[in-house]
């Protein structure tokens, strides 16, 4: 974790696979292909991932997800999962409306 | 905001157990759990647990939840439901949802016990309705009395797949076949036995290849698997089902924990990301602790114990109990964890090949690989002797720390030894009364009572049963072998069911003598 990614590092070119249009993120609706491609785009960490392609961002906040968008790049990156940083966790850890948020209870006082 | 001694989060196996540890001793205690009923999987689990009496062995998971909460419920513990814990900051500052608002607290000491979330594999067709975790088959059959199809497979051979395959059997489903791409079972070998003489198939060393349907599953695809998991052409097989169902293991709920700021860990043994923690769960950030799967993935039993040991932890921390007191009760739960955590399955032990029991005696490869031990192989095991007239057979072969077995016995018949992973051996002159104490307390429903000679060429086999319908008795049908082919006819002798029973009906069928160390389920003819 927190490795200094060695970006010069070669990955080789963008193979396509057959699976490569099998929906790994639904929430966002982001393929196994695009992950891969991403990753030759120069995006090596999670984060990168999720802003790159909104990966884990959907309702489920990457519950389903989160582990086999790592597994797939840690594998075009060749790597073992474990090496890579986990995304940031971050409130809201459950998906909540604005004006929930927003709301706070109104009997607040200090007890 | 409000302040509270101890913010507990998450209202299952280990939270509910830190509370009452904390609340017992007077500390002002609160629990948050999203969901609308608090236990968390305890009420889905049907099945009677393993372990020690002090573990609660022979008792079903809904009934340990229940207990639980009258606990806490008589310890003064405030249980808040349906409230989503969505933001754990710097000085344990808790942010709550509850409704259409957030409420903020603030806790001297908070635990994290939110357990885990399902795995899931990824092959064409995953995202196809039908396409299930095995929690949610859990909680659709035990929770809201549905079944989540007509014919399933299931993918996953650890404890969770066994477990709710044969809780899918018991909900009237059919299971097409039990797969694993692992070249072995994951779980124990006694749930995987009482699958197998059902008649399910394991297909171990395969995956699934693709699921088929247009908006919903219609059918499934597995295909062998070679040494790097990759699936062999030409070995396809097509299974008619409705419905796939994963048990591919789980993920710590860690998230909440990472947020917090105290350090973590990447483990792959303890199933992901996790928290970095002393051996009672307390994290980098003093008074702020992690209790159960969200700390490692383990089962609720274990999950109790690390969460009493947060609750005794916490005490201590705000000083409602001595130094010497905590660690007086800290080692006595340590050594029951210890106990819990040794065996073939111990968490020290994943991964590792384990070729020979505790005794000497060589691990059954068919069992592994097929989810039932050969006739010739059960011959081996110390639970398996030949007797005059009635007397037990434990099919028990792997060291698993669990013992009911010989606690249930009135006349002493059944030994452990000094070890709670050894296998249970007849004692030398015991005189079984045939009461069925025993085959009623095996969690892993490999106890049968045999008599081997009726004197009239036939021979009795009392088989643990716990299906509807319940054969009348009298009524005729087949005697199965382990791996649920007919083998005989059979003639339902009788079907006890009294409360020390526990639900687990004792069916004792006549089967010719030949096969009275063959002929282990029934099924109405």
């Amino acid at each position: 974790m927190n490795q200094i990614v060695d970006r010069s590092r070669d990955i080789g070119e963008f193979v396509p696979q057959p699976d490569d249009d099998m929906l790994v993120c639904r929430c966002e609706e982001v393929t196994k292909g695009e992950i891969r491609k991403a990753v030759h785009d120069g995006m090596w960490t999670i984060t990168e991932i999720r802003r790159y392609l909104r990966t884990g961002m959907g309702l489920c906040q990457g519950q389903t997800c989160a582990r086999l968008v790592k597994g797939i790049v840690a594998r075009e990156l060749g790597i073992s999962p474990a090496q890579l940083e986990p995304a940031t966790a971050r409130s809201p850890m459950r998906p909540i409306e604005m004006k929930v948020l927003g709301k706070e209870e109104v009997s607040d006082t200090w007890q | 905001m409000k302040r509270y001694e101890v913010i507990i989060v998450g209202a299952g196996p280990s939270g509910l157990s830190a509370a009452i540890e904390a609340a017992k001793r007077g500390i002002k205690t609160i629990v948050f759990d999203e969901n609308e009923k608090p236990g968390g999987q305890l009420f889905k689990q049907i099945h009677k647990f393993f372990g020690s009496k002090k573990h609660h062995a022979k008792i079903r998971g809904f009934k340990i939840g229940e207990e639980l909460l009258k606990e806490a419920d008589e310890a003064g513990v405030e249980v808040v439901l349906n409230a989503t814990v969505i933001g754990l900051y710097a000085d344990k500052e808790v942010v709550v949802r509850r409704g259409d608002e957030v409420s903020h607290y603030k806790g001297d000491t908070v635990i994290v016990a939110t357990g885990a979330a399902e795995n899931m594999v990824t092959f064409p067709g995953w995202t196809l309705p039908g396409v299930i975790g095995a929690g949610a088959a859990q909680t659709m059959m035990n929770l809201h009395g549905i079944k989540p199809g007509k014919k399933i497979l299931m993918l996953g051979s650890g404890n969770v797949g066994l477990v709710v395959s044969f809780q899918l059997l018991q909900a009237g489903c059919e299971v097409a076949a039990l797969v694993d791409a692992a070249p072995k079972i994951g779980g124990y070998g006694v749930h995987a036995s009482k699958v197998a003489r059902t008649g399910v198939p394991f297909y171990l060393s395969h995956t699934i290849t693709k699921a088929h349907g247009e908006d919903h599953v219609t059918g499934v695809t597995i295909s062998k698997v070679d040494e790097h998991f990759s699936p062999i052409e030409g070995t396809e097989k097509y299974f008619d089902v409705d419905t796939i169902c994963m048990a591919v293991g789980l993920s710590p709920m860690s998230q909440l924990l990472k947020m917090s700021g105290c350090q973590m860990e990447d483990n792959p043994k303890k199933g992901g990301q996790v928290p970095i923690t002393d051996e009672y769960g307390e994290t980098s950030v003093p008074g702020l602790f992690a209790a159960g799967d969200v700390s490692g993935i383990e089962e609720a039993s274990s999950a109790m114990i690390e969460g009493r040991m947060a609750g005794v932890c916490v005490a201590e921390y705000l000083g409602y109990c001595t130094e010497e007191e905590k660690e007086q009760i800290l080692a006595e739960l340590k050594e029951d964890l210890e106990s819990l955590r040794q065996g073939m399955f111990a968490p020290a032990n994943r991964g590792k090949e384990i070729t020979e029991t505790e005794e000497g005696i060589a691990v059954s490869k068919n069992l592994l690989q097929h989810g039932f031990l050969t006739e010739k192989e059960v011959e081996k095991y110390p639970g398996v002797v030949h007797k005059v007239g009635v007397h037990p057979v434990m099919e028990c072969t792997q060291n698993i720390p669990c013992n009911p077995c010989q606690d249930a016995c009135p006349r002493g018949c059944i030994t452990i030894g000094e070890n709670i992973t050894y296998l249970p051996i007849v004692a030398d002159g015991s005189k079984c009364s045939g009461c069925g104490m025993c085959v009623a307390s095996c969690s892993g429903q490999a106890i049968f009572l045999v008599d081997e000679d009726c004197g009239d060429g036939s021979a009795t086999v009392t088989v643990p049963y716990e299906f509807f319908p319940i054969p009348e008795e009298g009524s005729k049908g087949f005697g199965l072998s382990r791996n649920g082919e007919k083998l005989c006819e059979a003639t339902v002798v009788s079907v006890k069911s009294v409360a020390a029973y526990d639900h687990t009906n004792l069916l004792t069928m006549r089967v010719p003598k030949e096969y009275a160390m063959a002929a282990r389920f029934f099924k109405a003819g």
